[in-house]
């Protein structure tokens, strides 16, 4: 790919340089007196409404992972990769019941960060930083995803990404990184809850013409179908098994259901989303919210069946074979291929929006952790409000050097793999978490051993899974046979299951033996609570508790 | 469930809330229900507008919940009164938590 389309990339970087404008801009949007505390810098002050979260959170749950590897996914194995469609399906009704008693206690409690909830709930230290850590070790892989979503992009429009001549081929991935951090040093959570409007209006413009526009183009749904169930009958060489199936396989339907279940489980544990949650400003936001934020699950599962589109649009499957067989780029060849440039550019451009969003959230929420609950839990027991918040902007800046590094100097498919390992640890933080919501049951150095077994026991084992077809290779899948019951399972859940068997049982034993559980700050009546934001805060509640009372 | 009220239609609508949720997970959980091609719907195999359809009604049953759980926690006078079911006294709550009690 030599020449680059003019069209597609002006608009690329018109987009791109209005979004840079709305970033650094953000900072005076509902601008706070005291703008140094980390409530204004890391939670936006803490004063969304219902529709700024349905944008916030919908910018924040669906990444690059849903723009490129999810449809990459059906690209090659089929049905298999729609596990993620069943996933964002069941984790709204999953979250519906805990979601709003974490919103109120952080609220309550002025918690920042999830471990800050697992400090007051436990008055223990060590699960607190058990919690900071696999939160910061689990959101690091997720950044570097979103930087891999962009490179797919600016790869199949000729400028950068998989190259061969090094630093410059990965300039343009370069500026746009240290622009996404420049605008979130500066504005905090205020400047992807603003470009989100954005992100997602340009999603949903660009999947409802993707299908209505590109089954016409390559002759119609039944055409894309058939030609997708070919491509997956077919033989692949490496394993000398079928690539997939179009309907999944009696052989793959535990690991299917697993996936999505340890999946939307393991969803809301992100430091990001939770980042997201704590943002709004009432309680009935959440709730109202896990009502509506299906609405992108309808785009996921289009978005996903773009892989069909990929396999069935002419010169696509070539194009992706050329280039060392990177599914990745099937979503952006198909755009380049299929639409006039002017609108792939668009499309283009919504996949490397879509990606900096999330991808600024989770810097926020990883500093946020470092600066909460190792800068000042650890080095700084006396910072000031004004010096976390320092703390957390600079570790944002580091946060995502480091996602950048990976991505520049390790192999792509790392990245992909430590996000599903990513995905493993985070719900491991589930027991502590969501029980904490409901009981005071469980002992605190019950969860910590728990967690940690389950941490050691799921990077080993997704260790030892090679890649299909390539023996000797590690970190190849996240599902492996469980012995006793002789299904494949989702590693994830299995380590739950762990964590939660030693939890239980070392709860009891720590309980026998009376060891002193840790002093719990919260009181039942603070996980219903919905406190009226402070009249200091720069919150319009108004229009939010009209629009409640309507709808109640 | 720091409320007042009467405890029967309370447990009543927690459990059907809890019905409603559980069935909008294991709609797509159960993978066997629709890992099958036929009936299709135009040139979508079932498999996939089985799965497609099930967001809005996820949608819908999630959304239902959010309304009666609103309506039994929240008949407070504030909240344009009258949707209380006829039965329910007005519950003296606590100041800190009239939210609802999931």
């Amino acid at each position: 790919m030599s020449h680059i389309n003019a069209v597609s990339f002006t608009i690329l970087i018109v987009l791109f340089a209005l979004v840079t404008c709305i970033g650094f801009a953000a900072v005076r949007w509902r601008r706070a007196e005291d703008s140094l505390h980390l409530n204004e810098w890391g939670l936006g002050g803490r004063g969304f409404g219902s529709f700024v979260t349905w944008f916030l959170l919908g910018g924040d749950l669906y990444t690059a992972y849903t723009f490129i590897a999810v449809p990459a996914l059906v690209y090659g194995i089929g049905a298999a990769g729609f596990f993620t469609l069943s996933y964002t399906i069941m984790v709204y009704p999953i979250v519906f019941v805990f979601l709003p008693r974490l919103w109120s206690v952080a609220r309550v409690h002025g918690y920042i960060t999830p471990a800050d909830f697992i400090h007051g709930r436990y008055g223990s230290r060590g699960l607190a930083l058990a919690v900071a850590f696999t939160g910061i070790l689990a959101v690091m892989p997720y950044i570097a995803l979103q930087l891999v979503g962009i490179q797919a992009v600016l790869t199949v429009m000729g400028i950068g990404g998989s190259s061969t001549t090094g630093f410059v081929h990965d300039l343009p991935l370069i500026i746009a990184f240290l622009i996404l951090a420049g605008y979130t040093f500066v504005s905090g959570l205020r400047a992807p809850a603003l470009i989100a409007f954005i992100k997602d209006t340009l999603i949903y413009v660009m999947i409802i013409v993707a299908v209505i526009y590109i089954p016409i183009r390559v002759g119609g749904w039944g055409h894309i179908f058939s030609v997708a169930d070919t491509h997956l009958k077919a033989t692949n060489p490496k394993t000398g098994k079928p690539n997939g199936s179009l309907i999944e396989q009696p052989a793959g339907m535990w690991a299917y259901s697993t996936l999505a279940l340890g999946s939307a489980l393991a969803l809301f544990m992100y430091p990001h989303n939770i980042t997201g949650v704590f943002a709004a400003n009432r309680r009935k936001v959440i709730r109202r919210n896990v009502a509506a934020l299906p609405a992108y699950s309808l785009v996921l599962g289009l978005i996903a069946l773009l892989g069909y589109m990929a396999l069935a649009a002419p010169g696509v499957p070539a194009e992706v074979k050329a280039h060392d067989a990177n599914a990745q780029l099937a979503v952006p060849f198909l755009f380049q291929r299929i639409f006039p440039s002017w609108f792939a550019g668009i499309g283009f451009a919504a996949i490397v929006i879509g990606a900096l969003v999330p991808a600024a959230i989770m810097a926020i929420a990883a500093a946020n952790l470092f600066a909460r609950n190792i800068y000042k839990e650890y080095f700084r027991p006396n910072a000031s409000a004004a010096e976390q918040t320092k703390a957390s902007q600079w570790a944002s800046i580091v946060v995502k050097l480091g996602a950048l590094l990976f991505v520049l100097f390790v192999k792509q498919t790392y990245a992909i793999q430590f996000q599903l390992l990513g995905g493993i640890w985070i719900v491991q933080t589930f027991p502590a978490i969501v029980a904490g919501l409901y009981t005071r049951w469980f002992h605190r150095w019950a969860l910590v051993i728990g967690w940690a077994v389950a941490m050691v026991f799921g990077t080993i084992a997704a260790y030892r899974l090679p890649a299909p077809g390539e023996p000797g290779t590690h970190f190849g899948a996240s599902v492996d046979t469980l012995p006793v019951i002789n299904h494949t399972i989702y590693i994830g859940l299995t380590g739950l299951v762990i964590n939660l068997v030693i939890s239980v049982v070392l709860t009891l034993v720590f309980r026998a033996v009376k060891l002193p559980g840790g002093r719990d700050e919260t009181r039942p009546e603070h996980y219903v609570a919905d406190p009226e934001p402070a009249a200091a805060e720069p919150v319009p509640v108004a229009a939010g508790a009209a629009g409640a009372a309507g709808v109640g | 469930m720091t409320h007042s009220g009467p405890p029967r239609t309370r447990t009543g609508t927690w459990l059907l809330v809890a019905i409603l949720l559980l069935v909008a997970v294991l709609g797509t959980l159960i993978v066997p229900i629709y890992a099958r091609s036929s009936p299709y719907l135009g040139s979508f195999p079932f498999f996939y507008w089985y799965q497609l359809l099930w967001v809005p009604v996820t949608a819908l049953l999630t959304t239902i919940c959010y309304l009666i759980t609103t309506k039994v926690a929240r008949p407070a006078p504030d909240s344009q009164g009258g949707r209380a079911e006829p039965g329910a006294p007005v519950p003296a709550q606590p100041p800190t938590g009239h939210g609802e009690a999931l």
